[in-house]
This record gives C-alpha cells, structure tokens and sequence, in this order.
C-alpha cells in the first residue's frame, strides 16, 4: 500500500480557480439566450402539453336523439397548429363560459391518437337531464364555435407494463367514448392490446357508434364487441345488466386480463358489487373517473350538519370574496355558480388541480373520492371538486386562467 | 400599495420556500409567485391509484436530529417549520456487473463506513480515513475564510490550511490517487457521483468530501409524507407571518428601473412590484424575461459559457406486495455496468448508472398493507433524448426504457418486480422541463463541472449576477444542485435581503 502523499498536489492550483473562471467567463460570447424552447426537451413536453389548445368545431355528427359527436379542429388563428398527440383513454378539459358563468368539464376523446396527427379530435357528448354543461353545448355548439382546451388529461389509459394484454372493457351509456379510441388505436396498431368491449345501453337505438364497431371488428382480430341491452332484446345482444356472469363468459379462461370500467356512477355501483366474485387482483381493475359526487348528506359516514346554508369567504391573490354555500353542493360548484371562474380538471377529487387551501371551517370529503396528498391532510388544503361545507368556510383558491 | 411588496420571489421550489419564509418571517412584506398551483417545484409528491409517489427526493444531506441537528434541520427549525423526519442508517449498496463486479454495502458513520470498505478492499483503510481527515481540514479551512469574511490572509492560507487550497482545486481522483486509495475503493466510494451530476475525474474534491461526509456523517433523512411535506411545511410558515403566496401565477417579465435595477415582475398581466426580487428561476430564463439591454454583459457572458446539469429519467413503481415478499432488502442500490464512474457517464445511455429506491425500507408505511413503492432514476441529459423522438413514440419510448431497467434489475437481483405492478409512471427531461420550466429540462441547474465547480462559484459570487434588487437561489445557484443545497442558498439569499432592507446585522 502506498502512502498517503496528498502534498503530491500543487496547492497553489487553488489560486488559479477565480482566475480560471474568470478567463472562461470573458472568452464566452454575450449573446442572447435561446428561447427555452429551442431545447428538444422543453420542445416536446410544449407539444405534449400545451397549456392550452384552442380548437374550433369543424363538424357535427348528430349519433342518436340526446348524443352529438363534435369534430374539433386547430384554431390557428389563436394560436394552435397542432394537436397535442394523446393515449387513448385520455379526457379533455373543455372551458365554457355559460351566460357568464365559466365552467370546465371533462370529456373523453372519443377519436383515435392517430387522428390528432391529423389535426383532429373528436368528443362524443350525451344530454344530462341536469347537466347544465352539456346541455349548453348541444344546443349551443356549432360549426364554427370557437373552444378553449387543456392537453390530453388523465390516466385511464392502457399501460403494457401494468396491464394484461387481454382487456375487457365495461362500457355504459357515454362511458362508450374512451373505447372508441381504443378500438381505433388498437385497430391502427398503436397499442399492443386485445380488447373485448362489453357495452351496456338500455335499447339498440340508444347504442352508439354501431356500425364503426362492426367495422372495426370485422378488420381488426383483436376487437370485439359485446352489446348488452337492458330495456329490450334484439339479436346477436345480451340482455340484462353487466353482471360477473357475463364479464366471465367473454373473459379469457387461462389468462390474466384487465377490466377497464368507464360509464354513469349508477353503474359503477352495480359493477363494482359484481368485480369481487371475479376474483381478480386489484391491479387488473380500472376506473376511469368517478365524475361529480352527488348527495354526500346520503353517505352513511356523513357527520350531521347544524344547518344546510353556510358562508362561504373565498381568496383569490389576497382578494376576499364572500358567498353563499350549502351542505349538498360542491364548493367547487358553488363557486362556479356565484360566478368566480376556478381551475379545475378532472371534477372528481383525483387530478389536484383545483388544489386549494382551507383557512377556516369544517368540511366533508368522501372517503371515495378523497384524492388528496398525505401532507395535505396535515397541513389543511382541500380539492373544491369533492369538499362539502360543514360549517362557515373560508378557502385560498388560485386565480383561474383558462 | 396593493401592488407593491418588500419582497417578491419568483418561484416556489425549495429555495425560493426557504427565501421567503426567511424574509416574511422577519416581518417583510412578502410575496411569493409560483406558476403550478402547489408549492415545491421537485419537492413534492403525486398520486396514482392508492400510492403516493417521492417523485425526486432520495436522500435528504445534512439534517441531523433535534440532539445534533445539522444546517438544514436547523433552517426549519429556525423557521418554526415542522416536518416528520424519518432516518436511513446505510449509506448505499452498490453493484457492480460482470466478471470484475461487486456488490457492497456501505454503513453510516465513519468507523462503520471504514469497516466496510476495508472489508470490501482490504488495506484502503487508511486511505479512507484520510478522506475523512481531509474532511476536517477543509472544514477548519472554511472556518477560518468565513472568519475574514471571505478574505483570508493568504501566508495563512499556504502555511496553515495547504491541504484545503489541493483539496479545493483538484478532482476528486487525483486527491484520492495522492491518498494512495486503490482503485476499487475509490470507485466504491464515487459511485456517489451520480447524486451530483459530474463524474469523478472532473468533480471538485472539496465538493465531493462535504457531500460524503454528511451522509457517512449524518445518514440521509426523508420527510414521512414525501417531499410535499416539505413544501406545505416552509408553506406554512410564510402564510403564517402573514406573507402571501400566489399559485397560478406565472411570472412572464421581470421588470427594471431605468438605473438598471430590478423594481418587480408581471404575472398574469399583472405588475407587481418589490424593493427585492429574489429568483429561484434559472438566471437562463429570467434573462429571457428581461429587457437584455438590462443584463451586465458579464452575466451574460456567463450563461453563455455554462453547460446545463443532469436530468434523468425516473420510473415510479407501486406494486402489489410488500418489499419483504419481494426480498427487497435496501433502500438505496447503485446498480453499474462497470466500476469506473466515467465510464458510467459516457454510456449512461445503455449500461452506465441506475439507482433503485424503496421507500418502504426507510418508511414502512409509506405505501398501503400489502403493497411497496419502488423508484429507479437514471441520470440522461435532456440534450440525450433521440433527436428523432416524436410526440407519438414518447409513450413508447418511455416504456421501452422502463422495461429495459426493470428486466435488468430483476435479472440481477432475481426479483420478480413487473407481474406487481399495479400502478407505473415514468419521468424523463420532458417532463421535468414541463413542470419545471427549466431549459433541457435540467434538475441539476448548471453543471458543476471543470471551472463552474462549487468553489469557483462560492469563491466568485460576489462578482456575478449584479444587477442590484435581483437576487438568485436555488439548484442554479453557487452551491450546486440538491435539495440541501438549493435550501441552504434560500436561506443564505433570505438572511441577506432581510439584512439590506432592515438594517443591522
């Protein structure tokens, strides 16, 4: 073993380290820097993630009495060339500005990825008897309306590392939207996936993209279709509803496969009581979101209130405003509805991105829906989209910026 | 004024938290502008399914305990910022493949960590331990240049702190060649290399030590509720002395007086502005927010001669069984397809460098019953991404490289990882350079390479990035990258600003 001989080192190299520096400093150009997005890596998470898009409706496709599809298009006048490229499964945020009052709400692509290549996205929308959102935009969208996008949203999309390759899908009422960009992808082959699509309507007439699937299936091995028809029975369907039974039947023997479950919350709930006696291990079950959490009074861990009305004092940049708010409403939806325009994405407690912090009063998440970070529990702040007043509540939410 | 602050920081990472924490604390007006709608910058945490994910955090330097507590514990303790630290004892385990490979285990605290390494080289031991004296003698060294206020006598210097000036301006591998270190022992111990971005033959020695020897020293500590508790903590104190944060507010213009001093920024179309702007924005993209007529010419100069930190690609595993199932018996390995770090560095493209974490090691609780997380980073640039690579492939190109280090760990450990996973999201420089912001999408800020190395910077701050009322922290700033370091810069940036508009000392 050698000794030890640092003294071996010059130590006066120490004084040339300010020197040094200096010199490489002044022999460097002065130029002006390059934008941050002349980088590849800034560059590509801009193409992926524009902050925002904004597209123009290019076509309508009238699918059934209460179901539009809506083809969108780069408004390239604002400032959009190209569409940002997406898995299938993702969801849009769309902002509206309904007679004053701006609203966002999730919807799924229900075009392929390949097509946003191709400068088109495709959003299938059904009628909500309640929704004011939907209902603004079937019977105010037309050719020609201008819209305010986010990116590509979400997780409920096929991931080769996690999945099995043998994908069931459960689809109900619009919850269609999401598999018809899967079929596409599939049928492209941009996703290595076997999907059998087990589809719930309550008639024929109310199915959608019918003649589409056929296609698919008849040019795609990979793709299958299952109708299940709940109000009637018609040839080559199922009847009934989407019970464990059913999902087995068309569900390989010897394999693993995934079930993705997109549709109204009425069938999560019945889905979700039939998934057990599958046996299937947790990770091969997904759910796409949950949507608006409704009538939290009704849940049995629901603390009881004093009263139903309460104020609510928002801050928006050290602005106070004050509102009102009840027991059953959403804060999110209460702010929307007085008219303050807040971020929001997903609208079911997962995203974060109406993240927002609670200076004051008592409120009620649903366990279900709690999609909050561990530290946010302890230090106080709240997702509006799945928080329910309990008391007098005062909240620090970030300014909206569409 | 509505608009007008004592203190404006520009963005709420690590530093920028710290900066203003200090400065509203000391009951300056302060606000705090941040463009995401939580605070942390890489300091934070993100859901899938039921996991929680540390999504940049492996080891925390330089905490300490409430009974020996070290300079960071200290700055939240000064703070009054509460967090639930939790403690790693290891330092790492590191693998390396092949015929010529190895696979060590190195403890915490110096005797410990000597055992160790004399165990896996036998005769190094003294070498080692004359690391960790040198160790001391930089910290006397620093002590006595922090006494004469960055202005030593330079007889004092040469005579009695000799050791420190060949320490401070050579590489790590010459000073551990000069200690006669063999070979194997100097690439076991440098397999830290990659916590710092720069390989060992051209990382500075002096740096190099400090590093070591806070985590030998000190172990490595992580807050129980991933780096978001962090962020929500120093958060905290700045609402709490009634300064204001403002999410969602990007800054898109920093805003100067006609003398040339910076007077405020605009976000959201909004002016708003302060005696003190403080940065912890790259200088890069805070020039390109400014008028450049603005910019001294040698600052200038000087983010035109500067290369861009490491980034990497990480990838987040929640999976369906517990660590102890899986025979998981580390929190931090090293895995390298040879010894040298070089050589790690130039092919970290294909068998270089990975490290592979499980939090569940250190916080067993960190993830639901029944289930582990796992975390495994390797370092790229942003500038190494495929020139070809499309919007359309990137989901491909994410899971091909995630499948190629999972196969590799498993087939190495011979651990079954992939049938468990149950959730899965991978980061590259793209995603960094979406959520942060920063060209390449860099999380190393500058490379602290050959002439930009931590002692350059420390020992010539005083005469860069001079325009007066602007200030800058964080992983850019001079003492390199880290979540210690960038807290350690918002601090030092903090104190100063509370110092120049208050007075006193």
């Amino acid at each position: 073993m050698s000794k030890p001989n640092i003294k071996s080192l010059n130590k006066m190299d120490f004084l040339k380290i300010v020197p040094n520096r200096k010199q490489k400093i002044s022999e460097a150009p002065a130029n002006h820097l390059p934008s941050v997005q002349s980088y590849k890596a800034n560059k590509l998470a801009a193409e992926l993630h524009p902050k925002a898009q904004y597209l123009e409706v290019a076509e309508i496709i009238q699918q059934t009495n209460d179901t539009k599809s809506f083809v969108l298009v780069p408004d390239s006048k604002k400032g959009t060339r190209n569409l940002a490229y997406f898995s299938a499964g993702q969801y849009l945020a769309i902002t509206l500005n309904v007679k004053g009052i701006v609203l966002t709400r999730p919807y799924s692509l229900s075009s392929s990825p390949r097509e946003s290549l191709d400068g088109r996205y495709m959003l299938t929308i059904k009628r909500v008897d309640d929704g004011l959102a939907s209902q603004y935009i079937l019977d105010n969208w037309t050719v020609g309306t201008k819209i305010t996008a986010s990116e590509p949203l979400g997780v409920f999309t096929y991931e080769p590392l996690r999945d099995a390759k043998q994908i069931i899908g459960i689809a109900g009422g619009s919850g269609i939207t999401p598999f018809r960009s899967l079929a596409k992808a599939i049928a492209d082959g941009d996703e290595d996936a076997d999907l059998t699509l087990i589809y719930g309507s309550r008639t024929r007439a109310d199915a959608l993209f019918q003649e589409e699937f056929e296609k698919i299936a008849t040019s795609c091995s990979r793709f299958k279709l299952v109708n299940v028809l709940s109000d009637e029975s018609a040839k080559g369907c199922e009847e009934g509803f989407i019970t464990a039974a059913l999902i087995k039947k068309y569900a390989p023997k010897d394999a693993d496969y995934s079930l993705f479950i997109c549709g109204p919350q009425a069938m999560y709930r019945f889905v979700d009581k039939e998934i057990p006696s599958l046996g299937l291990r947790r990770k091969f079950i997904r759910h796409e979101l949950f949507g608006e959490y409704r009538n939290p009074v009704k849940d049995d861990e629901y603390p009881a209130g004093k009263s139903d009305k309460f104020g609510l004092t928002v801050i928006i940049c050290g602005e106070e405003k004050k509102i009102e708010c009840c027991a059953n409403d959403s804060l999110l939806e209460t702010m929307e509805r007085n008219g303050i325009a807040v971020l929001a994405h997903c609208r079911s407690g997962i995203c974060g991105w109406c993240h927002s912090r609670l200076v004051s009063g008592d409120v009620y998440v649903p366990k279900s829906v709690d999609g909050r970070r561990l530290a946010d529990l302890e230090f106080g702040y709240i997702h509006p989209c799945c928080t329910f007043p309990l008391s007098d509540v005062v909240i620090d939410v970030p300014p909206f910026q569409s | 004024m509505e608009n007008q602050f004592d203190v404006i920081v520009v963005g709420a990472g690590n530093a920028g938290l710290v900066a203003a924490a200090t400065t509203a604390k000391n009951g300056l007006k302060t606000l705090l502008l941040e463009k995401h709608n939580i605070p942390g910058g890489c300091a934070t945490s993100f859901r899938r399914g039921r996991f929680e994910f540390e999504p940049s955090l492996h080891e925390l330097a330089s905490v300490g305990t409430a009974q020996n507590p070290d300079i960071i514990y200290r700055i939240f303790d000064g703070l009054g910022a509460k967090v639930d630290w939790r403690y790693e004892h290891n330092t790492f385990r590191a693998i390396v493949k092949g015929k010529e490979g190895y696979d060590v285990t190195l403890k915490a605290g110096i005797e410990a960590f000597c055992d160790s390494m004399e165990q896996a080289v036998p005769g190094c031991r003294a070498s080692v331990h004359a690391l960790f004296d040198l160790v001391n003698t930089d910290n006397r060294a620093l002590e006595y240049i922090t006494k004469k206020k960055g202005k030593p006598n330079g007889l004092t210097m040469v005579l009695r702190h000799g050791d420190f000036m060949r320490a401070a301006s050579h590489s790590v591998e010459d000073v551990m060649k000069a200690l006669g270190m063999p070979e194997k022992a100097r690439n076991i111990i440098n397999t830290y290399w990659g916590y710092l971005g720069v390989p060992t033959d051209e990382l500075n020695a002096m740096h190099f030590l400090s590093m070591l020897n806070c985590y030998v020293v000190d172990g490595a500590a992580m807050p129980y509720r991933r780096s978001h508790e962090l962020s929500l903590s120093l958060a905290k104190v700045i609402l709490d002395s009634d300064g204001q944060i403002w999410y969602n507010n990007e800054v898109t213009e920093f805003l100067y007086n006609t003398d040339g001093s910076a007077c405020g920024v605009v976000a959201n179309g909004k002016k708003l502005y302060a005696k003190e702007v403080i940065s912890n924005v790259i200088p890069n993209n805070v020039f390109n927010m400014s008028d450049y007529g603005k910019i001294p010419e040698t600052d200038l100069k000087l983010a035109n001669a500067r290369k861009f930190g490491i980034s990497v690609v990480t990838i987040y595993l929640g999976l369906d069984c517990t660590r102890e199932e899986l025979g998981i018996n580390d929190y931090t390995v090293f895995i390298m397809g040879d010894a040298n770090p070089r050589k790690q560095y130039d092919n970290r493209q294909r068998d270089g460098i990975y490290i592979v974490n499980c939090l569940n090691k250190v916080i067993p609780d960190s993830s639901p019953e029944g289930t582990c997380t796992m975390f495994f980073t390797i370092p790229i640039f942003g500038s190494d991404l495929p020139k070809d690579l499309k919007p359309e492939n990137y989901k491909q190109y994410k899971n091909s490289i995630a499948q190629k280090y999972i196969t590799d760990y498993e087939k190495l450990m011979g651990i079954s990882v992939m049938p468990h996973i149950e959730e899965i999201s991978v980061a590259t420089p793209v995603t960094f350079a979406r959520y942060l912001g920063t060209p390449e999408g860099t999380i190393y800020g500058y490379m602290l390479s050959d002439w930009d190395n931590l002692l350059a910077r420390i020992s010539c701050e005083k005469d860069e990035y001079t325009i007066p009322g602007l200030s800058f922290c964080g992983g850019h700033a001079s003492h390199g990258d880290g979540f210690s370091c960038a807290y350690v810069t918002g601090d030092t940036v903090g104190k100063r600003i509370v110092k120049k508009i208050k007075g006193g000392n």
